[in-house]
Parts: C-alpha cells; sequence; structure tokens
C-alpha cells in the first residue's frame, strides 16, 4: 500500500468517525424528543397551556412530589412503595380520560392483554370490547354530564354513559366457541352477577319522566326502583367483568348472554387456547398482524395472481406490523392517514416501497375485523386494489399506543383514528367498512 | 481473512463511536448513558423513568400531548393526584379538589342551616316523618305526613330522599320554598320556611306495648346525646320492659366522647378504643365510674351500611362486652381518624393518621376496591336481616320495618304454642 492510499484511508476513517459521532449525538436528540423529556417538554407545554390566570400552577411532578411527601409523613401507616403511588396516579389519570380505548391494567390483566396479541388466550377464549351504545367519540367529547340529581344508584351508573361488554372475536375451537358463543354478543350477568349498564337506568329515568306526566302508576315505577337496587347490590362494574371473562386457565363460569333475539345462558369452562397463526392455504391466507407476519406474507403470494385474505377475529394486531404486510401487498403511495381531534395536522399512511405489481386481492372481512386490522382492510380497498367481501368491519380504527409500566401493569391510550381517506369530512368513529 | 477483520473491526469502532455521540449529553453532565433513550433508538416505547416522579411525569406529558383529545391540563393533574390518594385502598384518605375542598370545609364549620323537619322516602317527593317542634318548619305550618313535593319550584316526585335533603338544606337565613301536599287541602301549598341552625333531638323512643319492647332510635353522637338517653330511657323504663331496641341505622356517628360517655351508663373502667398512630405512642378511651345504670332487660342494636364511626364503636363496645346483640346489615366500617391538609391552590388532602381498635372486634376498618366499591370491614351483626325492599318500610314502625321486627323477636321469641295440659 503506498503512502498516499494510507493516509487516503485513514484520513476517510477518522472523518467517518467524526461523522458518526455527531450522528449519534443527533439520533440521541430525536430519541429524546420521542421519549417527551419531562422536565424541558414541561415549561414549554406549561406556557402553551397557559390557563386561567386566577389558579396557582404548581407543575404536575412538583405536586406529585408534594403529594407523596405528605402522605409519607402523615399517613397512619408506613408508605414505602412510592412506585404504587406513581402507578395509582397514572391509573387516575387514564382513567380519567373515560374512554374505553384507553384503559389502565395492573401486571396480571396487562400480560394478558399482551399474551392475546400474540394469540394466546386464556379465559373463555374470546376478545372483548366495550360498547358505549351508538355514541361516537364526539359526542363523548361534547361532554354530556350526567345530572347532577342522579341517586346513588343512578350515579353508579351515569357517572358516564356505562358500556356494555360486548364480544368482537372468538378463538376457533376455544372455550367460548365450543359454548357457541358469537361476535356481537353482551354479556348480561356471570355466576348470578348483574353486569352494570345504564340501559336499565334510562328505562328507570323514562318511567320517572312518565310518572310524573301521570302516565305511569306508581307501582311500575316501585318495580323498576326494586329491581335496580336489587341488581345494583351485587353488580359487577364491566371491567372487571371482562377479567372474569379474559382471565384464568381453570373454573368455570356461568354467563348470560344478551343475543340477537333473547338471552342464552352457558356454562363455560375456562381454559388456555390459541389463535391460529399465520396461515396460507393454496391462495387463502389468515393473516395476524404480528412481526413474523409481512416475511411470510411475502412468500405466500409470491407468483400468485390472485389472493384471498380472512382477515376475521383479527382485533389486537400490532400497527407496525400492518404497515409491513402494507408495504408487501401493495404499490407505494399514500393510503389515508391518522387524524385526532386536537388541533394538529394528520399523519399520512404511506406505503414507501411497495408491491409494484400486486396480485389480485380479495378480503374477507365482519363484525371482527378490527382496529389495524380494519386499517389494512381500509387501507387496501381505498385505492381498488383489494376488493372487500363477507360483511361490515368492527368499527374500531383507534390507534392505541402500548405503555407498559416498571412494575409490569401498563395501559392503553389511543393517540389517533385511522381514516382511508384524508379531507375535509368529519371524523366518525362508529360504523365500519362495507 | 484479515481484510474481513479489519472491516469487522473499524465497523466495531465506528459503532462505539455512534454511542459516544449518542451518549455524549450524559457523559457532559457525569451521568451513565441513558437506556431509556437507547431504548427508544430501538423503537421500544417504555413508560419508565428513573424515579417514580418521572414515571408519574413522563405518562403526565404522554397523555396531555399524545391523547386523540384534548386533555385539561389541571384536571389531568388532579385526576392523578386522586388515583395517588386512592393507592392506599383507604376510601378516607383521599384528594380533594378545590371545589369539593371548599364544600367539605363548609359542612365541617357547620354554617349548614336546616327546616327543622326529618324526612323520609315518598315517591311524591320527600315525607315529612318529623317535625322539631322549635324549628322553622314546624312555625311555618309544616306537619308530620306532609309531603314535599317540589323545592324551589322544581318537582322532585320520583327522586330519591338523599338527593331531596342538600336541596332543602342551606345557608343559615336563607329562605326555601317548598310545595307541599297536606292531608285535607285540594292542591299543595306553597311554603317558604327560613333555613336556622338546628340543633335537632338525637334520641327518639317509642313503647311497643304489644311486644312490650322500648324502641330508642339515636340519630347521632353529639353533645345533648348522652342526656337525651337518660332522659329518654327514664321514660321507657316507666313501663314494663322485656328488652330495649336501640336504632343506630343511618346513624354517621358524632363525637367519640359522647360514644364513651353513654358506654359509661354499661360498664365501668374498661377500654371502648385504643387508636393507633404511626409515630406517636397508642391513645386510649375507657368508661369512667359512677354514672352505671342497671339493665336489666336484653339488648338488640340495629344497625346498617349507614351507621358509621361512633355509632360503630358505640355498638362494637356493646357487642364485645356482652351487652347487645347487633341486628341488621354489616356497618360502615370507619374505623379511622382523618386529618384534613389544605394545599396551596385551595385543594386540600384527606389523610388517616390514626386507626380504632375496639376492646374484642379485630381491626374493622372498610376496604374498597380501585373502583371505590365496598370490599370488606364494619361490624358483622350478630343476626342478619335485610331491610325489606318494599317502598313502604317506615323505621321504627313494628308493621313495616322487618329489621326491627327481627329485634324484637330475638329479645322477645313469641311464646311457642303448648298444648295446653288439663
Amino acid at each position: 500500500m503506498s503512502y498516499t492510499k494510507k493516509s487516503i484511508v485513514s484520513a476517510t476513517g477518522v472523518i467517518s468517525a467524526i461523522v458518526v459521532v455527531i450522528g449519534g449525538m443527533m439520533a440521541r436528540q430525536e430519541a429524546d424528543l420521542g421519549l417527551v423529556h419531562p422536565t424541558t417538554s414541561g415549561t414549554s407545554i406549561d406556557r402553551l397551556l397557559a390557563s386561567r390566570s386566577d389558579d396557582v400552577n404548581v407543575p404536575a411532578g412538583d405536586y406529585f412530589y408534594e403529594l407523596s411527601q405528605k402522605l409519607k409523613k402523615e399517613y397512619v401507616e408506613a408508605v414505602s412503595d412510592d412506585q404504587k403511588l406513581a402507578v395509582g396516579a397514572i391509573r387516575g389519570m387514564v382513567s380519567s380520560l373515560q374512554d374505553p380505548q384507553s384503559l389502565f391494567m395492573d401486571k396480571a390483566q396487562f400480560q394478558a392483554f399482551l399474551n392475546a396479541r400474540e394469540g394466546k388466550f386464556e379465559g373463555i377464549g374470546a376478545d372483548f370490547d366495550l360498547v358505549i351504545g351508538t355514541k361516537g367519540i364526539q359526542a363523548e367529547a361534547a361532554g354530556e354530564a350526567p345530572p347532577s340529581d342522579a341517586t346513588a344508584e343512578e350515579a353508579l351508573v351515569m357517572i358516564r354513559d356505562i358500556p356494555r361488554l360486548q364480544v368482537v372475536s372468538v378463538v376457533p375451537g376455544g372455550p367460548a366457541d365450543k359454548a357457541k358463543v358469537q361476535v356481537g354478543d353482551t354479556v348480561y350477568s356471570i355466576d348470578g352477577h348483574w353486569v352494570v349498564n345504564s340501559d336499565l337506568i334510562k328505562k328507570f329515568r323514562a318511567a320517572q319522566k312518565s310518572f310524573i306526566a301521570k302516565k305511569t302508576p306508581l307501582s311500575e315505577l316501585n318495580i323498576l326502583r326494586n329491581e335496580i337496587r336489587s341488581k345494583a347490590e351485587h353488580a359487577l362494574m364491566p371491567l372487571k367483568a371482562k377479567d372474569l371473562l379474559f382471565m384464568g386457565k381453570s373454573g368455570a363460569v356461568t354467563v348470560v348472554w344478551d343475543h340477537a333475539g333473547g338471552q342464552r345462558t352457558t356454562k363455560i369452562v375456562k381454559a388456555a387456547s390459541a389463535m391460529p397463526g399465520f396461515e396460507a392455504n393454496g391462495s387463502r391466507i389468515l393473516l395476524p398482524f404480528t412481526p413474523a407476519s409481512a416475511g411470510l406474507l411475502k412468500q405466500a403470494i409470491a407468483r400468485k395472481s390472485a389472493v384471498t385474505i380472512d382477515l376475521r377475529n383479527n382485533t389486537l394486531g400490532d400497527l407496525s406490523s400492518m404497515r409491513q404486510c402494507l408495504e408487501v401487498l401493495v404499490p407505494k403511495g399514500q393510503y389515508g392517514g391518522f387524524t385526532t381531534f386536537r388541533h394538529d395536522s394528520p399523519t399520512p399512511l404511506v406505503v414507501h416501497n411497495g408491491n409494484s405489481s400486486p396480485p389480485k386481492i380479495t378480503l374477507i372481512t365482519d363484525k371482527s375485523t378490527r382496529g389495524v386490522a380494519e386499517m389494512f382492510a381500509m387501507a387496501a380497498s381505498s385505492k381498488g386494489y383489494a376488493t372487500l367481501s363477507g360483511s361490515e368491519t368492527g368499527g374500531d380504527r383507534d390507534n392505541r399506543a402500548i405503555v407498559k409500566l416498571p412494575d409490569g401493569s401498563g395501559y392503553t391510550l389511543v393517540t389517533s383514528v385511522y381514516r382511508p381517506i384524508l379531507g375535509g369530512q368529519k371524523l366518525v368513529k362508529k360504523g365500519g367498512a362495507k | 481473512m484479515k481484510s474481513v477483520g479489519r472491516i469487522l473491526s473499524y465497523s466495531a469502532i465506528l459503532a462505539i463511536c455512534f454511542l459516544f455521540g449518542f451518549s455524549w449529553q450524559d457523559i457532559q453532565q457525569g451521568k451513565a448513558p441513558s437506556t431509556h433513550a437507547i431504548g427508544a433508538l430501538f423503537g421500544v416505547r417504555s413508560g419508565s423513568a428513573a424515579t417514580p416522579e418521572e414515571e408519574f411525569q413522563h405518562a403526565y406529558y404522554e397523555i396531555l400531548t399524545d391523547y386523540v383529545k384534548p386533555v385539561d391540563k389541571a384536571d389531568l393533574k388532579y385526576a392523578g393526584m386522586e388515583g395517588l390518594m386512592a393507592s392506599l385502598g383507604d376510601p378516607h384518605t383521599m384528594f380533594m379538589r378545590p371545589k369539593l375542598a371548599e364544600a367539605f370545609n363548609d359542612e365541617t364549620r357547620a354554617n349548614f342551616g336546616g327546616v327543622g323537619a326529618r324526612l323520609g322516602t315518598d315517591p311524591m317527593g320527600a315525607k315529612v316523618v318529623v317535625v322539631f317542634e322549635e324549628g322553622p318548619a314546624y312555625a311555618a305550618g309544616i306537619r308530620a305526613g306532609n309531603i314535599v313535593t317540589a323545592v324551589e319550584g322544581k318537582s322532585v316526585a320520583g327522586r330519591d330522599i338523599d338527593t331531596i335533603v342538600p336541596l332543602i338544606k342551606g345557608k343559615e337565613g336563607t329562605v326555601v320554598h317548598l310545595l307541599v301536599i297536606q292531608a285535607g287541602k285540594e292542591k299543595p301549598v306553597p311554603i317558604a320556611v327560613k333555613r336556622a341552625r338546628i340543633i335537632a333531638p338525637t334520641v327518639d323512643t317509642k313503647y311497643l306495648a304489644e311486644s312490650q319492647i322500648g324502641y330508642m332510635s339515636i340519630a347521632s353522637f353529639s353533645e345533648p346525646t348522652a342526656q337525651q338517653f337518660d332522659h329518654e330511657l327514664k321514660k321507657l323504663e316507666a313501663h314494663p320492659l322485656k328488652g330495649l331496641v336501640i336504632d343506630l341505622r343511618e346513624n354517621p356517628g358524632g363525637l367519640l366522647e359522647t360514644a364513651v360517655d353513654m358506654l359509661s351508663r354499661f360498664f365501668e373502667n374498661k377500654l371502648v378504643v385504643k387508636m393507633k398512630f404511626r409515630d406517636h405512642p397508642d391513645e386510649s378511651a375507657t368508661t369512667y365510674p359512677g354514672v352505671l345504670h342497671d339493665f336489666n332487660y336484653p339488648i338488640a342494636v340495629l344497625m346498617n351500611e349507614d351507621s358509621a364511626s361512633a355509632a360503630e364503636i358505640f355498638a362494637g363496645c356493646l357487642h364485645d362486652y356482652g351487652r347487645a346483640k347487633l341486628v341488621g346489615t354489616h356497618s360502615y366500617g370507619k374505623a379511622s381518624v382523618q386529618n384534613v391538609f389544605p394545599l396551596i391552590d385551595k385543594s386540600s388532602a384527606k389523610i388517616t393518621i390514626a386507626k380504632y381498635f375496639l376492646p374484642v372486634t379485630p381491626f374493622f376498618g372498610r376496604k374498597a376496591d380501585p373502583y371505590g366499591a365496598y370490599v370488606s370491614g364494619g361490624l358483622e351483626p350478630d343476626l342478619k336481616v335485610e331491610l325489606s325492599t318494599s317502598s313502604d318500610v317506615v323505621f321504627g314502625d313494628p308493621k313495616t320495618d322487618n329489621q326491627l321486627q327481627a329485634a324484637i323477636h330475638l329479645l322477645n321469641p313469641p311464646t311457642p304454642v303448648v298444648a295446653k295440659r288439663q
């Protein structure tokens, strides 16, 4: 090696090392922005959202610290677990959103949730959603408060519109499937405990009005009142009811379902069950959205002119896996995007490289096609690369962040809602693709 | 081979350079490189941070900036503080937002006035059960049996009694406009009542001649209660007594001294409660000698989930020393003392600072789940009787009050029918 050649190589080495160091520093800045550094972003947010001038503004972090100290000093028992206080505070904040898709979960609940995302179910082998009547996210945002004169029992169910616990997917061959539980069934009671919902209260309110207008006899009103009282005594809140059906690998539960056209009683023994993973059978593909799916999908569609993808019983997919699958399947371009109810611009859903010669795609959907599977169906069909067969999708296109806390608990947070076409039209949450 | 090794080692050096650059700000500050930041580089989303305080802050800002809808900053902060206090699982340790703290303050300062009547459930509104003769309602012509059907022009028919009472109560000296149904009047009568500070009689008695049982209802443990107790007991004991029913249902408690005072009628120099603090020695309350009364008949105490605090101490001691049987449903489980600490922004923190322990009964403090629902606690009755769900129950009426009926049967069992011997 000549002298000049040597010096060029070493100079290149030194320069590239310096470039990489600077690159590292820049990457760190990016990473920190992504992390939302508590102290720095705190002050800027404080200024941005500077609220009503008359309140004493104690920053949240200081508040948390002061209150923890006060508790430690005064509470009758020793408070040593700071972690528990922090997690309690986070639980409080997440719950205050009153959003059935943004949920705090304790360690066991969170683990069951993460397992189900990998297809490993326990309980009765079904996924559930909390459904608030026909009200969309907008009606909620409008903030319909319960009447301030609600009684104790009513307050129980009217603090907000209490959602119903509904089956959104069923593991084929799992305990629920064997008991003929169907997507769309809602839970009426578990082991004799009524699952609270607002329907009965609404009925009572109506009867009350009609009583005051002297149309309903008092006896009828009292029957309803007593029904609420006795039911409320041993009632289950929907989230607790979900735990009973979603968690545990042994024991039996007697569940009464509200089913299209009447009630059904089932006795179901809980057991582990598994949602089928990726499957390619000829041109028919079962596509759960897990990290391995995109690679398998690529192999499965190779040299095929037409494929049919079954998106049923697909509710817990992972967004980045879904995007990788889109890359494999459809040509590059923009496929709608994610919007919020804040004053910010939507984030487009972009396929960067894509598949320039896509096969003819048919997607089978129904009510159990939800979350990222529903986004996938809408994205792929929005530009005509896929045709939808089957029935209407579930109507859940919330993009949820999943956050794990150090003690093993965690929460989901809805950060945006997918829309297949970004435009001036209003965002509607419910009602799926057809 | 040699060149492959060189490329590998060169790549390793570059990777180290990258990490050096990446961690430069930590190194500058003399800290270890942040693993969270490195995690974020690889797409791992983690809510973890070095301290619980940072963990909280991190979630706070994440919700504020990332949630799909705008969130009110102050509301979110307060919700966090409520969750923080609730995480201890003690329903009496709680965070009170400025508005709630203010209302609580008003209530404890007792500048709330009433009309001087006790109200009961009625489908048409609220039924006047008792009118205090010294009170303003009596002066305005309201009598027992009347039904309040509207307050300030708004119908209260079909509403729960607990929501009607707060409408009628208010600041002392102000006027409340009621619409009252009175027997013999064709239309409801509008009556204006000036709210006043009410010193309500807390003890009320009735002799049930049929069963020869004395019925005594104690509404709360306030200053004059012990005196009223003596006075009313004397009235009852003028009749032949086969037993005494003390009704503590809906009794929210009151002064511990009053409960001790009254228990001193039953036993001398006995422990009533022990109060355990965290950092300073236990304190206890004992009955004093000199006022012992001879109760030569059995006693039953009625209680329900709204019997709390001093009422539970009174009932619990009678039970623990074998002086009374408890009848009804479990009591509330208020076995602790709270202190309210005002905070800078007019919120306050209500914190349990001590626990009560009864002489025998193990700790009976209420436990609630994170949703606030009852899990355990309270005194367990010796005889469990649920109140009938029929809406025409009148407390203290042996014909309709099934819990009272059960207590009467316990004290004075109906004589079994025995074949007459000739």
